[in-house]
């Protein structure tokens, strides 16, 4: 395509009220104005998710134009408030992702402004016939749906051991959400496959309710692979256009999308403090993971998962080690691989595949249990064993301490209990490296909670499926016994873990606050604070602050 | 070759016993060899039998002293095999006796020595629940009815010595290497119990009112460490709701075995009557995977548990057990008939029933004897069909629990087919000697 012919694509999310009614106005008027711009009617600028605007963009647009009404006409008092904190957020995003912030323009454009309208599309259009096409080019070309989902039912029964299924209802009984929900539970969905009722299994909506956080798995003594199966089962109900219920409008889905796609190159090392010692190439790769973006989707949380990266990299300078950060580093993928987009998960995988390699990496460390199953165990089974090794950062913390490469000084007079993610625990089998560098830590003190290791459980969402009120039962429930230690501080190695606790502990709860308050924190933030690397502020007393 | 044409038995439970006193009735020499003080083995452990009611110590104890007095039969208690050599009709066998350290022919089994003895140990016979002295006879019904030195954790503080009225304490005893010359060899080595602590959902060994059947079989024997009452072993309480785990281990692909060890469900069964025989207000409960009640009166058997004594079977593997501050326990579980999820709470007492597995120590009985394992463990025979108790060797047979799954009927059926296989062997062996064919 040359730029002569190309002709910028708009879509725009116009306000029932008044931005729809000024393009019905400039309309009526007869004003003429590109024919750039596809409408959509939405009842509220504030309606407009940074997902719907990801979406467009995913599926071809050139730019998105939100309008609604002006400051304090809003027909819902405060819509157009919500509005203006979620573009902002939408433009970071788009800033990260390698779209561009200049390609999302909100204007406030009432019932009365016809000309208005038709001259901010004039000018949109203009602007963005200057910066030229959208960096993903066409729309999103979807490769032909992988082996997962062309496999059949029995197909994928055989291969996860489902046959083998005595339907005793250990994992029913095991599985923390058909305690909840008993309409959902992994032996019900295996007996369904079992009979053959296919259509059953891909549309129950307790496909989608799964967690597979592995304990049915680990508990199941026929070693079914049910966190497979219903990967798979996914799979193949996606490709039938069967979709789950995603948190957060499926925002974090659109932007692994968008990294799936070679084109964009993202600004993703804003992050890297000034005086970081940083390499393009070399031994080590510390991969971020999706941390960056983190802090901008959940900004409202509160969260600042930055701090992880940071202090990671500070503890890895600390050590002598100057990591390779990738500038163009993509997500890794997991959770469109669990939540059946097979096609996208394969395009990540081969594009960070190849550039660790060109990094010359010999290492990868992640503080994401996600990352760090999907390169150790999920790129393996793609593309076969990769030349890198993988190591969570609890692991690499683990080698630092033990070669004398970190020493700790002072006292981090804490008691502290663990809540083992199930990506790292029960899926990967990492149960030590995070306790024993909690506990060399001098002065902290490390008190399990009852269910812990194996058993733990689960932080209540994986892969940002459907978080509701079982997940937040659940998050209740664990913070709870958390408290129950009598720990000062809950440690995951998981940064979403945390997000998510972080999440029940800002929000109103059916029980009292001061039975489940408790301050959380990443095993590499606590790392660096025992190191005097970094400080950061306590959960707790945010809370008190409210 | 001896005089008498000699077959050693290899494990002295109730398999070894059985085909022991055949062959010993039919004139044969037989060497009964166990590595523990005394025979007995599982059977004696146990508190009651199946489908009958039968006290097991009670029958089984009076074929034990057959063996001990039978002409034909000589014990090799505390010993161990080393090595053999040789072909059927003619194995070279090395035997190990280990020093009791109390003269065998003196010791009366009195016992004034272990009141003596001022270290007390657990006691393996009784599943570790109930302690012994370091001089000890494992059960009061033991045959050889002696006393034995547990070097190990002896202090060798010799107050045995002194009290011993007939003089039999000898910590000069050494171990003796015993040769012989046999046709024909027996193994019936029995089982062991799947440790089911690597289950960790269950809390065995974590949670005091866990335990396992045997240690149960125990827990509830007159002769066992509580004096056969029904107690909670956390804190002595008596129990009001008592439930078994079926399946813990067995017909798995992960933990434990893939088999099922196919005497789970009636010994559950069996249990849960003494329970309500014992207490007959406490509350049973089965949790089964399937029950597979297939022997002659089995059926009836659970029929009469759930009928007459009001067992509550649910179909389930329960999920997991948690601990309350009481020490109680929850059972979570999935009950698969009625699909319902729920939790059966302020359970005094869990008893799970392990795989029974094939003993470790077959593994290196198979190198020294030259003959094979199947993968799970067992003793491999030439023919599952048609010749059930002939090892891979000639003139080597297996029977009872050690070639497979079997309750003591059954083992004592194949101990008597395996009896009856050696004599054939030795027969044979007679013949040709004698110019036959």
């Amino acid at each position: 395509m040359t730029v002569t012919e190309y002709e910028p694509k708009i879509v725009g999310f116009l306000c029932n009220w008044c931005g729809y009614a000024g393009a019905d106005l400039a309309g009526t008027s007869r004003l003429s104005y590109p024919t750039n711009i596809r409408i959509i009617r939405v009842m509220c600028s504030g309606r407009v998710e940074p997902a719907f605007i990801l979406n467009a963009f995913e599926n071809g647009a050139d730019g998105v134009l939100v309008a609604g009404c002006h400051p304090g006409d809003c027909h819902y008092r405060s819509g157009n408030q919500h509005a203006e904190k979620r573009i902002e957020k939408t433009r970071k995003l788009l800033d990260l992702v390698g779209i561009g912030s200049d390609r999302l323009r909100l204007e406030w454009i009432s019932a009365a402004e016809g000309e208005k309208f038709a001259s901010v599309i004039k000018d949109f259009t203009e602007k963005l016939r200057v910066s030229g096409p959208s960096p993903l080019g066409k729309e999103l070309v979807v490769e032909p749906v992988q082996h997962k989902a062309t496999e059949s039912i029995y197909d994928i029964l055989k291969r996860t051991g489902a046959l083998y299924c005595q339907e005793c209802g250990k994992c029913s009984s095991s599985c923390p959400i058909t305690r909840l929900d008993p309409l959902y539970s992994p032996r019900l969905a295996v007996e369904k496959a079992l009979m053959g009722l296919e259509n059953a299994v891909l549309t129950d909506k307790g496909l989608w309710s799964c967690l597979t956080c592995y304990l049915c798995r680990q508990r199941c003594p026929l070693d079914i692979e049910y966190d497979e199966l219903i990967r798979s089962c996914r799979a193949k109900a996606s490709a039938n256009g069967i979709l789950g219920n995603c948190s957060h409008e499926g925002v974090l889905y659109s932007l692994s999308r968008l990294m799936a796609n070679p084109e964009p190159i993202q600004n993703r090392l804003g992050w890297v403090p000034q005086g970081a010692e940083i390499a393009k190439a070399g031994d080590v790769l510390y991969f971020a993971g999706c941390l960056p973006y983190f802090d901008v989707v959940f900004d409202d949380m509160g969260v600042k998962h930055i701090e992880i990266a940071q202090s990671m990299l500070k503890i890895l300078n600390a050590a002598g080690i100057k990591p390779v950060l990738m500038e163009n580093e993509r997500c890794c993928g997991h959770d469109l691989s669990f939540t059946g987009d097979m096609s996208n998960f394969e395009k990540l995988a081969k594009m960070n595949i190849a550039a660790i390699k060109k990094s010359g990496a010999s290492t990868v460390v992640t503080n994401c249990p996600e990352c760090y199953r999907t390169l150790k165990v999920d790129y393996a089974e793609l593309f076969g064993k990769p030349k890198f090794e993988v190591m969570h950062a609890s692991e690499f913390l683990t080698d630092l301490i033990d070669n004398g490469k970190i020493k700790f000084t002072g006292k981090l007079a804490k008691k502290v209990s663990y809540q083992d993610p199930c990506r790292l625990g029960r899926h990967m089998g990492v149960y030590d490296a995070p306790r024993k560098v909690i506990s060399s830590i001098p002065g902290v003190e490390l008190v399990e909670m009852e269910r812990n290791r194996e058993g733990a459980l689960c932080c209540g969402v994986s892969a940002w499926m459907g978080c509701g009120r079982h997940s937040k039962q659940m998050q209740i429930e664990r913070l709870a016994e958390a408290k129950g230690t009598t720990a000062d501080l809950l440690v995951t190695a998981c940064p979403k873990c945390q997000i998510h606790f972080n999440c029940t502990l800002s929000e109103k709860m059916p029980v009292k606050k001061e039975e489940v308050a408790i301050e959380t924190c990443d095993l590499s933030v606590l790392v660096a604070r025992a190191l005097n690397l970094t400080q950061t502020p306590n959960v707790v007393e945010m809370i008190k602050n409210e | 070759m001896s005089e008498k044409p000699s077959v050693l038995v290899i494990g002295g439970g109730i398999a070894g016993i059985q085909a022991s006193l055949d062959l010993a009735g039919r004139g044969f020499q037989v060497y009964v060899l166990d590595e523990t003080p005394t025979i007995g083995g599982r059977m004696a452990q146990l508190d009651k039998t199946f489908p009958t009611m039968d006290c097991s110590i009670c029958i089984l104890a009076p074929k034990m002293m057959e063996c001990y007095r039978h002409p034909n039969i000589k014990l090799l208690t505390y010993s161990e095999l080393k090595e053999v050599k040789g072909s059927v009709g003619n194995f070279q066998v090395k035997i190990l006796k280990k020093p009791r350290f109390v003269d065998e022919t003196k010791c009366t089994g009195c016992g004034v020595c272990a009141e003596h003895c001022p270290i007390e140990v657990p006691n393996d016979f009784d599943m570790k629940l109930g302690m012994r002295k370091a001089i000890y006879m494992p059960m009061p019904q033991a045959v050889p009815r002696m006393m034995t030195v547990d070097r190990e954790n002896c202090i060798e503080c010799k107050l045995c010595t002194k009290v011993c009225r007939a003089g039999a304490v000898d910590f000069t005893q050494q171990s003796q290497d015993v040769e012989l010359n046999v046709g024909a060899i027996i193994i019936a080595t029995g089982f062991d119990q799947y440790d089911p602590s690597e289950i960790i959902e269950y809390g065995y060994q974590k949670h005091r009112n866990v335990l396992t059947a045997l240690e149960f079989e125990r827990w509830v024997c007159a002769s066992g460490p509580v004096g056969g009452h029904l107690l909670r072993p956390a804190d002595g309480g008596i129990p009001k709701k008592v439930a078994f785990i079926q399946c813990v281990g067995s017909r798995s692909r992960k933990f434990g075995t893939p088999f099922c060890s196919s005497v789970c469900c009636m010994y559950a069964t069996k249990e849960a009557l003494i329970i309500r025989e014992h207490a007959p207000d406490v509350q049973v409960y089965i949790f089964y995977n399937e029950l597979r009640v297939f022997g002659k009166g089995f059926q009836e058997f659970v029929n009469r548990a759930r009928d007459e004594y009001g067992v509550k079977y649910i179909r389930s593997r329960p999920g997991e057990i948690r601990e309350e501050p009481t020490k109680s326990l929850s059972i979570w579980y999935d009950d698969t008939l009625t699909r319902e999820i729920k939790s059966l709470n302020d359970v005094d007492l869990v008893v799970l029933c392990p795989a029974l597995v094939p003993r470790p120590g077959n593994k290196k009985l198979a190198e020294i004897m030259g003959i094979e394992l199947d993968d799970c463990g067992f003793f491999k025979v030439t023919h599952p069909l048609f010749a059930p108790v002939d090892a891979s060797v000639q003139g080597i047979f297996v029977c009872g629990y050690c070639q497979s799954p079997k309750d003591i009927p059954d083992s004592v059926a194949q101990a008597s087919a395996a009896a009856a296989r050696a004599a054939e062997a030795l027969a044979m062996v007679q013949a040709q000697r004698l110019g036959g064919r």
